[in-house]
């Protein structure tokens, strides 16, 4: 390298011009790194300095004032942060949900990665088992996190909670992975349910938790009377198929309709576990809507074209803001006046439903038109009907090339339930409110702390998705599939 | 040229068994006010290999993509193994189900692997079990000779073996027709002959074809009839014989000077 001239050429042209075949070393001493890049120019010197200097500052004043500032508001409202006014003899309710809730997501995401990886094996591409080290570095975030917000508990009872919490995805993953073929096929199904049954023990048994587990019963039924091949196919089968998953979808709801309605509800719930609970949900009901209405918007029949845009169009043209105020304030106006009021948090996952539907419908038509014509055509000139076209061909390809605007879109909704204040909801951020007009808070400037802890809060689970987002991007990017 | 000699570009001379698989009378297509297709009247016998040779724009492509329902045409009728083409889906889906397709860009499914690509037609259209569409589709990656990829997803494949996948998988519903629209114009040089070795494998077994394409070396050696198309319309059509040595429209000789 003489010269300023060989700089210009590159490493990749230098190293084509040399005659030795084996690929140069990249490998820079850090003397020679750091001249490379922090120092190659007068500006490049100029900025490193000025913000290493900013930087400096920062951390210095940062310090300061994270040494000097009293945690104390935190150490009193811990509970309030993460659960809201949820009474304190009923704790086991969160506790037991939670666990339920880590083994459904350790099970399934176990046997997830498995069939993945057996999926690969199958067509010779190089596999492996994850190791732990690569899941912590997917996951520090949330991980951290957790470990900083116990770290605020006054009793050992949360420390254990969440050693035993870390415990259980281990093991849970393990057996998950270990799981036989013929189960980790369901693996989905039994996800949802433990979901499910995790929502039932934190708001008790109800009507609707039946209309949920129902439902999952039908689709798991649907899904396994699918696969045999004895009973008839076409319009007859599928009658018969949905005929007897339903009757099972039945009977799961009136079992569970039968255990004493010790029902707890969810007026009570706040905090953290609020936020986290309404984002889930909204993206995830948010998401058939969506696709629903992205069909609807493409369709040629007028009534439901017309109707999907005029939705679509009115969701996005307004601020969610308005429509949770209208839901809470407006719509029950407009109910029968013996229809029992639904709570707050009901009326608010309809409207988050409804807008994060209208957002995802946009999204999945922006993929819709990405899938190449040529691919409709030739699901068509084999016969397929034009809706099993739209199912096995154009959707999976549409929602796979729209994962990042996807993540976006629940990232920016998961943000946005911080407006379910607005509605007398406490959730993670109104806490923050909350807590400093407690008496022995008011007045002491203690905002900036409790701010400080809700921010990081939402930072690492906005991160930790942000990153799933781009690691499945380029999962789903490598060449195939 | 004292004499006018009449040209033949009477298409409806069937080969093959002599039993009518394709029948086209007085089609019209237009794209908005530009006439694609003016008056087409052909017939494709059974086990009978058409090709369709012309300049591009000539509406060689808008021709076969309306014998399956690709492009609707406007007038006239087609009638595939005695079922017409109308507005009716059933029909149109009866039609399709008898007619496989090959592309110019493949259209393999990207996300599917070659295994699935290849039944999911049957599966789904013909309601045949799972594992019976499976040997099937082994059986006919044997005989495109790439039963070793069954398991790979098509963007780890080269071209000609796409392609070979997509001959397969119009294969595997069982067609009575193939069309094959410019199969090998998207291809590295070098493996376009694979993809028409299997064509020709294909027209020996007996196949009912009709194949747009630019490769001549086919057309002559596997062509039963051969149709010169040129501004939508049927110019002229005769045997690759008389085409590659004594072609008498104006425009025919033009093309076959330009492209041989």
């Amino acid at each position: 390298m003489a010269g300023k001239d060989a700089m210009y050429l590159g490493d990749d042209i230098t190293a084509a011009l040399a005659t030795d075949s084996s690929p140069p070393s990249t490998k820079l001493s850090p003397a020679d790194w750091a001249k490379k890049n922090l120092f190659s120019s007068g500006v490049n010197s100029l900025l490193t300095i000025v913000v290493g200097l900013a930087a400096l500052a920062l951390l210095w004043f940062g310090l300061n004032w994270v040494i000097s500032a009293d945690f104390e508001i935190i150490r009193a409202n811990l509970r309030i942060f993460m659960i809201g006014q949820f009474p304190k003899e009923e704790l086991w309710r969160p506790w037991t949900s939670a666990y339920v809730l880590i083994l459904g997501a350790g099970l399934t995401t176990g046997a997830l990665a498995r069939n993945s990886h057996e999926l690969d094996l199958s067509q010779e591409i190089e596999s492996h088992k994850e190791g732990w080290g690569s899941m912590l570095r997917r996951f520090w975030p949330v991980l951290l996190v957790s470990i900083f917000f116990v770290s605020f508990a006054r009793t050992l009872l949360p420390f254990i909670g969440l050693a035993g919490a870390f415990a259980l995805i281990v093991v849970a993953r393990e057996i998950g992975w270990r799981m036989p073929a013929a189960i980790r096929e369901r693996a989905i199904f039994i996800g949802v349910a433990l979901f499910i049954v995790s929502m039932l023990v934190i708001a008790g048994t109800s009507r609707l938790g039946g209309y949920a587990l129902g439902l999952v019963a039908f689709l798991w039924m649907m899904s396994e009377l699918s696969r045999v091949d004895s009973l008839p196919k076409g319009f007859a089968g599928t009658l018969i198929r949905s005929g007897i998953a339903l009757v099972v979808a039945a009977m799961v709801a009136i079992i569970q309709n039968l255990i004493p309605h010790d029902g707890f509800g969810w007026e009570n719930w706040g905090g953290l576990h609020i936020s986290l609970f309404t984002a889930v949900v909204g993206i995830s009901l948010g998401m058939p809507f969506g696709i629903l209405l992205a069909l609807g918007r493409k369709s040629d029949l007028p009534v439901l074209k017309t109707a999907s845009v005029i939705f679509i169009e009115f969701v996005r043209g307004v601020p969610l803001i308005s429509l949770l105020l209208f839901s809470n304030l407006m719509l029950p106006l407009f109910l029968p006046i013996d229809f029992e009021r639904p709570a707050d948090l009901t009326l608010a996952i309809i409207v988050i439903t409804g807008f994060s539907a209208a957002y995802i419908a946009e999204i999945v038509r922006g993929g819709l038109q990405a899938v190449p014509k040529g691919q409709t055509e030739a699901a068509q000139a084999s016969g397929m009907s034009a809706a099993s076209v739209q199912r096995l061909i154009v959707l999976p390809q549409a929602l796979r090339a729209v994962i990042p605007a996807m993540v976006g879109q629940f990232i920016a909704l998961f943000k946005d339930t911080s407006l379910l204040s607005i509605i007398g909801i406490l959730e993670f951020l109104r806490v923050s409110d909350t807590s400093n007009s407690q008496q022995a808070f008011v007045g002491k400037g203690l905002a900036s702390v409790t701010y400080l802890f809700v921010a990081i809060g939402y930072w690492a689970f906005a991160y930790t998705m942000s990153k799933e987002s781009r690691r499945l991007e380029a999962k789903l990017g490598v060449g195939h599939r | 040229m004292s004499e006018t000699k009449a040209i033949n570009s009477d298409a409806t001379q069937v080969g093959g068994t002599g039993r009518v698989m394709i029948d086209v009378v007085n089609m019209d297509k237009f794209f908005g006010d530009f006439q694609a297709l003016k008056n087409i009247n052909m017939k494709v016998g059974e086990q009978e290999v058409v090709v369709v040779i012309g300049p591009s724009g000539s509406g060689k492509s808008t021709l076969i993509r309306c014998i399956n329902r690709l492009e609707r045409h406007d007038r006239g009728s087609i009638v595939v193994d005695g079922v017409e083409l109308s507005d009716d889906i059933k029909a149109i889906q009866n039609i399709r189900r008898e007619t496989g397709m090959v592309f110019q860009s493949f259209n393999l499914f990207p996300h599917l692997s070659v295994l699935d690509n290849i039944t999911l037609a049957p599966r789904n259209v013909r309601n045949i079990p799972k594992a019976e569409a499976e040997a099937t589709a082994m059986e006919l990656l044997e005989r495109v000779k790439i039963p070793d990829q069954a398991r790979k997803f098509p963007g780890q494949m080269s071209g000609g073996q796409q392609q070979r996948v997509a001959i397969a998988r119009s294969l595997a519903m069982k067609p009575k027709v193939i069309l094959f629209d410019e199969p090998t114009s998207a291809l590295d040089p070098e493996m376009i002959k694979e993809v028409l070795d299997t064509m020709k494998d294909l027209a020996t077994e007996g196949m009912t074809m009709i194949c747009v394409t630019h490769e001549m070396g086919f057309a002559r050696e596997v062509a039963d009839r051969v149709v010169f198309m040129a501004d939508g319309e049927i110019v002229e059509v005769g045997t690759p014989e008389h085409f590659f040595t004594n072609p008498e429209e104006e425009r025919t000789q033009l093309f076959l000077s330009q492209i041989l």
